[in-house]
């Protein structure tokens, strides 16, 4: 019982980091219907810069710094994603997305080599209550994740920047009429996006080393949690990213550690199974 | 008149292409019979991209998965314990066989759906393919690989050498054939309406859903048939030919041939193999222009050459870079287009 509570600890953090970044992708596809396949990426950044910056400077700021760079990035990504007006389909947006992921591996590899990088947690002491051990680092995580669902739930629903964000989602045409540009919004979408998934990413690194091919892992975790949701609601993604990340750890504890992708994607299946039930192709 | 000047050019350079290997240097063989591998993967991929409108990340999974089925079904017992030892042309046809079952068990939620789902479950198929042969040691030899797999006997006659490479590029001009004649005949019609208009194509009483997951399963047994004489090529398997590069690599064929263009695919094949292998030895250079390239050089040019590709393909030629500069072409030739179309 202790075993499978401490591997529920575990799955809730790493589950939270998933979730973090299934918003971003939640977040990008509402606003613009592209899927983005680079969110992975946005994460591995996150983690990779704060390694540089953070033996030079406070931790806070060397996060802040690594966040705002990352959201620059992203809403550079946002532009080239968006494409051509009237000619760039979903479809070419997600290959242009995943050109973009490997573009930004291929820079990574070159300027941070071929191994895992990590640095120290927020505090080494960690908690431990009757027999299970709670890293101060995973309440950090969960916590910041819970604390960014609600308030991007709430800047959607009462802020201006947030009203144009849904409004490109149901109908560009529509937000297009009423003066609103439908690129600079899906940037500011993409940097908010980015932004997130970078803090998520950065956030994690302690706990689970980042390689510069780890972006495909997250991306598919991310889209898999998101997918809980048809890539529609933030509080599905969320659920989604605790939902994967628990059943990850017991795979991992209990089976071998090697399945846990695999668990993603028959989570997946059998959850899109389900759905296409329900939902018209098309 | 034009389909048979077509099928006759088509019949020529595909004679020429199961020529070729028997005057190649010995050196540039392995590069050729890669070429018509992945040609075979690439029209199956194209299939698939053009006509269903879903991408597939992950038919290096079935390419690897393929070449497995032949690694363990081939190889006799004395040399890998769980090997079979079976006739190595019968373990070549269970290749794709076990890729399209595998193909329709997963497609067969997921086809339904808007293209991205696709996308995504195939990747975590690389990935979960890769977890599996590095944890069944047993049934793959892991990371140590799967050594003394036979090579490919049709009738006693060992296919080594310059005679593999003619019977994969065989292989992949009766796969061109059979495709071209599947686009013009009353399925490929089918096809073409899904491709121009879903809704359309299901109002005119076509089973969109039954005719994608068709194609998936083609493309899937396609890679498999490519991975199992790939086996053949390398007699040697393990996970480390089959990054997930690889997948990736055959969506750059196909974005640079031209979705659902099968010429195109084959020349996509050539072009994208080509440029690997240069890739391949500029990155384990000393220095390049005066720099020193790093050791892990190789791979940082081809992935960022091939994402380089594909944003660029996507973004100014949709439909392919060969149809792209084809239409260009055509543009050019005729300065003033007429308005009405």
């Amino acid at each position: 019982m202790r075993e499978f509570i401490q591997l529920v600890v575990i799955g809730i953090s790493t589950g939270s980091a998933f979730a973090l970044v299934g918003i971003g992708m939640v977040l990008i596809h509402r606003t613009s219907g592209i899927v983005n396949f680079a969110q992975g990426v946005f994460a591995v950044l996150g983690g990779l810069l704060m390694v540089s910056f953070v033996d030079d400077m406070p931790t806070g700021l060397a996060g802040l710094i690594s966040v705002l760079i990352v959201a620059v990035i992203g809403a550079a990504m946002g532009f080239i994603a968006v494409g051509i007006r009237g000619r760039t389909t979903p479809l070419a947006s997600l290959i242009i997305t995943l050109g973009l992921a490997l573009v930004a591996s291929s820079l990574e590899l070159l300027k941070f080599g071929d191994r895992p990088h990590t640095y120290e947690a927020i505090s080494e002491h960690a908690w431990n209550i009757q027999g299970v051990v709670v890293q101060p680092q995973y309440a950090l995580v969960v916590g910041v994740t819970v604390a960014v669902a609600l308030l991007l739930t709430l800047a959607l629903r009462r802020t201006i920047v947030g009203h144009a964000l849904v409004a490109c989602a149901d109908s560009a045409r529509a937000a297009e009429l009423v003066g609103l540009n439908v690129r600079t919004v899906a940037m500011i979408a993409f940097a908010v996006s980015a932004g997130l998934s970078a803090l998520g990413g950065l956030l994690l690194t302690p706990v689970v080393p980042v390689n510069y091919d780890s972006d495909v892992a997250i991306a598919v975790n991310a889209f898999a949690a998101a997918a809980f949701g048809g890539l529609g609601s933030i509080g599905l993604a969320l659920v989604g990213g605790l939902v994967l990340g628990i059943s990850e750890q017991l795979v991992v504890g209990y089976i071998d550690p090697q399945y846990n992708l695999a668990i993603a994607l028959v989570i997946m299946l059998v959850l899109i199974g389900w759905r296409s039930r329900h939902e018209v192709a098309t | 008149m034009r389909t048979a000047a077509n099928l006759g050019a088509t019949l020529a350079a595909g004679a020429v292409a199961v020529y070729l290997p028997f005057t190649l240097d010995p050196g540039n063989l392995a590069l050729y019979t890669l070429m018509g591998l992945s040609a075979i993967v690439a029209i199956g991929l194209s299939l698939l991209m053009g006509f269903a409108g879903q991408i597939s990340l992950g038919q290096g999974a079935f390419y690897a998965l393929g070449a497995y089925v032949v690694g363990i079904l081939a190889t006799p017992p004395d040399l890998f314990p769980k090997g079979r030892g079976l006739d190595p042309l019968l373990a070549l046809g269970a290749a794709p066989l076990a890729c399209a079952l595998v193909g329709a068990v997963v497609g067969v939620p997921l086809l339904r759906l808007r293209g991205h789902y696709l996308a995504f479950a195939t990747l975590a198929l690389h990935l979960i393919m890769l977890a599996l042969v590095f944890t069944w040691e047993s049934w793959t030899g892991g990371q140590i690989g799967l050594i003394g797999i036979p090579p490919l006997e049709v009738a006693g006659h060992e296919i080594t050498g310059e005679r593999h490479a003619a019977v994969v590029w065989t292989i992949a001009v009766v796969t061109l054939l059979i495709a071209l004649s599947l686009v013009a005949s009353r399925a490929g019609r089918a096809l073409r309406a899904i491709a121009s208009s879903e809704a359309s194509a299901a109002a005119a009483g076509i089973n969109v859903a039954s005719y994608k997951l068709r194609l998936f399963v083609l493309s899937a047994g396609l890679a498999g048939l490519a991975g199992g004489l790939y086996a053949y090529l390398l007699q040697y398997l393990s996970p480390d030919a089959f990054p997930l590069i690889v997948s990736i690599t055959f969506v750059v064929m196909v974005a640079v041939g031209g979705m659902g263009s099968l010429y195109g695919a084959v020349l996509g094949a050539i072009a994208i193999t080509w440029l690997q292998d240069r890739l391949q030895h500029l990155g384990t250079r000393q220095e390049l222009l005066g720099f020193d390239l790093p050791v892990q050089a190789p791979q940082v040019f081809s992935i960022g050459v091939f994402g380089a590709i594909l944003i660029v393909v996507m973004l100014f030629f949709p439909r392919g870079l060969l149809p792209g500069l084809q239409e260009l072409g055509r543009r050019a030739r005729r300065p003033a287009p007429a308005s009405s179309s």
